[in-house]
C-alpha cells in the first residue's frame, strides 16, 4: 500500500442488510467503505436482470467519491448468465466509473483458484433454480461441484433475517468427503461468524461470498497484511508472493 | 439479522466520503448503517443542491428495502438551502417513501441548538458566500442569530473531506467569540466529530457538528442510546435517564 488510507466502493442489492456490516467488521482501520444500492427485492432471474440496469448510474456515483476499487457485492447478479458474465459486468462498471472493479463471482473464482480448489460443495441460500445456475457457473469455470444444497429462499430480506447458525448447519449437512473446499453463497446470508469454526470442524478451506468479496477488494488495493478471524483466505492476504500470481 | 437493535438508512451525497465511516464508527452493538447515494454534483451550486432534493427520493426508495428504523438525509446545505419549509418537505417525502421517521442534517442542526436553548451561535462552514447567507437565514427562521461565521470557502464539496480535524479545531478557535453561547460546525464532509470534546473543553461552551447533530436526532428517533462518550456533550445527552426511552417507538419484528 502506498497511500495512507483507501476507499472501497460497494454496489449492493437494495434489500441486502448483511454485506455492509460484514465488510465493516473485517476492514482494516485505514480502509473505509462507500456504498451505492441497486434496486432488488427478490432473488429471481427476472428481478436480477432488471437490477443490473441500474449498474452504470450507481457506479458513476461511487466514482464521484473517488473510490480506489468497486465491488459488486452480489453473487447471483454476477453469475446469472453463465461463464464470462461476471467479466461483462466488470467491464460495464469499469467503463461507467473509470475505476478498477470486481464482482463477488469473480472474487469467488479467484479465491478458489488461489486456494487450489478442484472439487467443491456448494451451500447457498438460493432456491433450486438459482442454485443450479450457480453450480453451472462454477462448473463452466472448471470446478467440480460434488454436492449442492440450497435453503430455497427467494425473498432477499428474509435471507438477511437468518442467523449465522443456518449457514453452519447447512454447511455441516452438505459437506462431502470428496470435496476439498466448501463454498457458502449469497452475500445477504450471514456467514462470516461461522467460517473459522467450519474450517476447524470440516478440515478444509471454507469460502463465503462476503469473505471473498472483502478479500478481492483488499487484494486489489494492495493490502498485504493478514485479516484474522474469518478463515484462511483472509489471513492469506499477508502472502505477498502467492497473491502476485492471482489474475 | 444485522441491525437487530436499529437499522439506519443513510442517504449521502454521492461525493461524500466522511459520513458513512463516522456513522459506522459510533454505531453500537446491534445497530447497522445502510447507505444509498444521492446523485448530484460536487460544487454545491444552487441547481445541484435543489436537484438533490429530487434525487434523494430514489435513494430513499432503495434504502427503504432494508426496512430502516430511521431514514437520514445527510447533507447540511442540501437541507437548509431553500429554507425551513423546503427542509420539512424533504423530511415528509423521505419519511413516506422509507416508512420511517426522517432526519435531515439542517433539521438536526436547528433541533440541537434549540434543545440547548441557544440564541446566539458562531458557525464554521466550508461554504461559499451565497450558501453561508442561506445558512444564516435558516437559523434566523429558528430564532437563532449567527454572531460570527468562519469559512474555509471551498466550492468543491469533495475537497471538504480533505480538511483535517486539526484545521477545523483551529478555525473554530480563531473565530469563536465570547458573545456566542455555542458553536456549530456545518457540512457532513467535515471531520469535526473527533475534535468536539477538545473544543468544548477549551472554549467552555457546547460545540456541535453536522454529523454529530444528525446522529443525535437519528438515535433519538430510534430510541437507542449508542453510549458514545467521546464525540461531544450532545451525544452524551442520549445517555441521560429517560431520553431514549421516551422517544423511541420500538418496532415489532427483527
Amino acid at each position: 500500500m502506498t497511500k495512507s488510507s483507501y476507499r472501497i466502493g460497494l454496489l449492493v442489492p437494495s434489500s441486502n442488510t448483511t454485506v455492509e456490516p460484514e465488510f465493516y467488521r473485517a476492514l482494516p482501520a485505514n480502509v473505509t467503505l462507500h456504498t451505492a444500492r441497486l434496486f432488488l427485492s427478490r432473488i429471481t432471474p427476472e428481478a436480477i436482470l432488471k437490477m443490473v440496469e441500474d449498474l452504470d448510474q450507481q457506479s458513476r456515483l461511487l466514482a464521484s467519491a473517488d473510490v480506489d476499487v468497486i465491488v459488486l457485492g452480489a453473487t447471483a447478479p454476477s453469475f446469472l448468465k453463465g461463464a464470462g458474465y461476471d467479466r461483462e459486468v466488470i467491464a460495464r462498471i469499469e467503463q461507467a466509473a473509470g475505476k478498477p472493479a470486481t464482482t463477488t463471482s469473480t472474487a469467488l473464482l479467484r479465491a478458489l483458484r488461489f486456494l487450489g480448489a478442484k472439487r467443491v460443495v456448494l451451500a447457498s441460500a438460493y432456491d433450486d433454480k438459482v442454485n443450479a445456475i450457480a453450480q453451472g457457473f462454477l462448473e463452466a469455470n472448471g470446478f467440480t461441484v460434488v454436492a449442492a444444497r440450497g435453503l430455497g429462499m427467494v425473498d432477499n430480506l428474509a435471507v438477511g433475517r437468518l442467523g449465522p447458525d443456518s449457514a453452519y448447519e447447512l454447511a455441516r449437512g452438505a459437506d462431502h468427503q470428496d470435496a476439498d473446499t466448501m463454498v457458502l453463497a449469497c452475500t445477504n446470508w450471514r456467514t462470516m461468524d461461522v467460517i473459522e469454526r467450519l474450517e476447524r470442524e470440516l478440515g478444509k478451506p471454507v469460502v463465503s461470498t462476503s469473505q471473498v468479496s472483502v478479500w478481492d477488494a483488499l487484494r486489489m488495493i494492495g493490502y498485504r497484511r493478514e485479516v484474522p478471524g474469518y478463515g484462511q483466505l483472509l489471513r492469506s492476504l499477508a502472502a505477498e508472493g502467492r497473491l502476485a500470481a492471482v489474475a | 439479522m444485522y441491525g437487530w437493535r436499529g437499522r439506519i438508512g443513510l442517504l449521502v451525497p454521492s461525493i461524500n466520503t466522511t459520513m458513512e465511516a463516522e456513522f459506522w464508527r459510533i454505531a453500537p452493538q446491534g445497530v447497522s448503517v445502510h447507505v444509498a447515494r444521492i446523485s448530484g454534483g460536487r460544487h454545491g451550486t444552487p441547481e445541484e443542491l435543489r436537484g438533490m432534493e429530487n434525487a434523494s427520493k430514489q435513494a430513499a426508495k432503495d434504502v427503504a428495502m432494508v426496512e430502516p428504523d430511521v431514514v437520514v438525509y445527510g447533507c447540511t446545505s442540501g437541507s437548509f438551502f431553500e429554507g425551513p419549509e423546503w427542509n420539512r418537505k424533504i423530511c415528509d417525502q423521505l419519511s413516506e417513501i422509507a416508512k420511517a421517521p426522517a432526519v435531515t442534517t439542517a433539521g438536526a442542526m436547528a433541533a440541537a441548538l434549540m434543545a440547548g436553548g441557544h440564541k446566539k451561535v458562531d458557525v464554521v462552514t466550508p461554504y461559499v458566500d451565497l450558501t453561508n447567507e442561506r445558512l444564516k437565514q435558516f437559523l434566523k427562521a429558528h430564532d437563532i442569530e449567527v454572531v460570527t461565521l468562519g469559512t474555509f470557502d471551498m466550492l468543491d464539496m469533495f475537497d471538504h473531506a480533505k480538511i483535517e480535524p486539526g484545521e477545523i479545531y483551529r478555525k473554530v478557535r480563531e473565530i469563536a467569540t465570547p458573545k456566542s453561547e455555542a458553536v456549530f460546525v456545518a457540512c457532513t464532509q467535515l471531520r469535526a466529530m473527533e475534535v468536539l470534546d477538545s473544543l468544548e473543553r477549551d472554549l467552555g461552551k457546547p460545540v456541535y457538528s453536522a454529523i454529530q447533530a444528525t446522529a443525535w436526532q437519528a438515535y433519538q428517533a430510534m430510541g437507542i442510546d449508542p453510549g458514545v462518550t467521546d464525540c461531544g456533550s450532545l451525544l452524551r445527552k442520549l445517555s441521560e435517564p429517560g431520553v431514549t426511552e421516551a422517544r423511541g417507538k420500538h418496532r415489532k419484528s427483527a
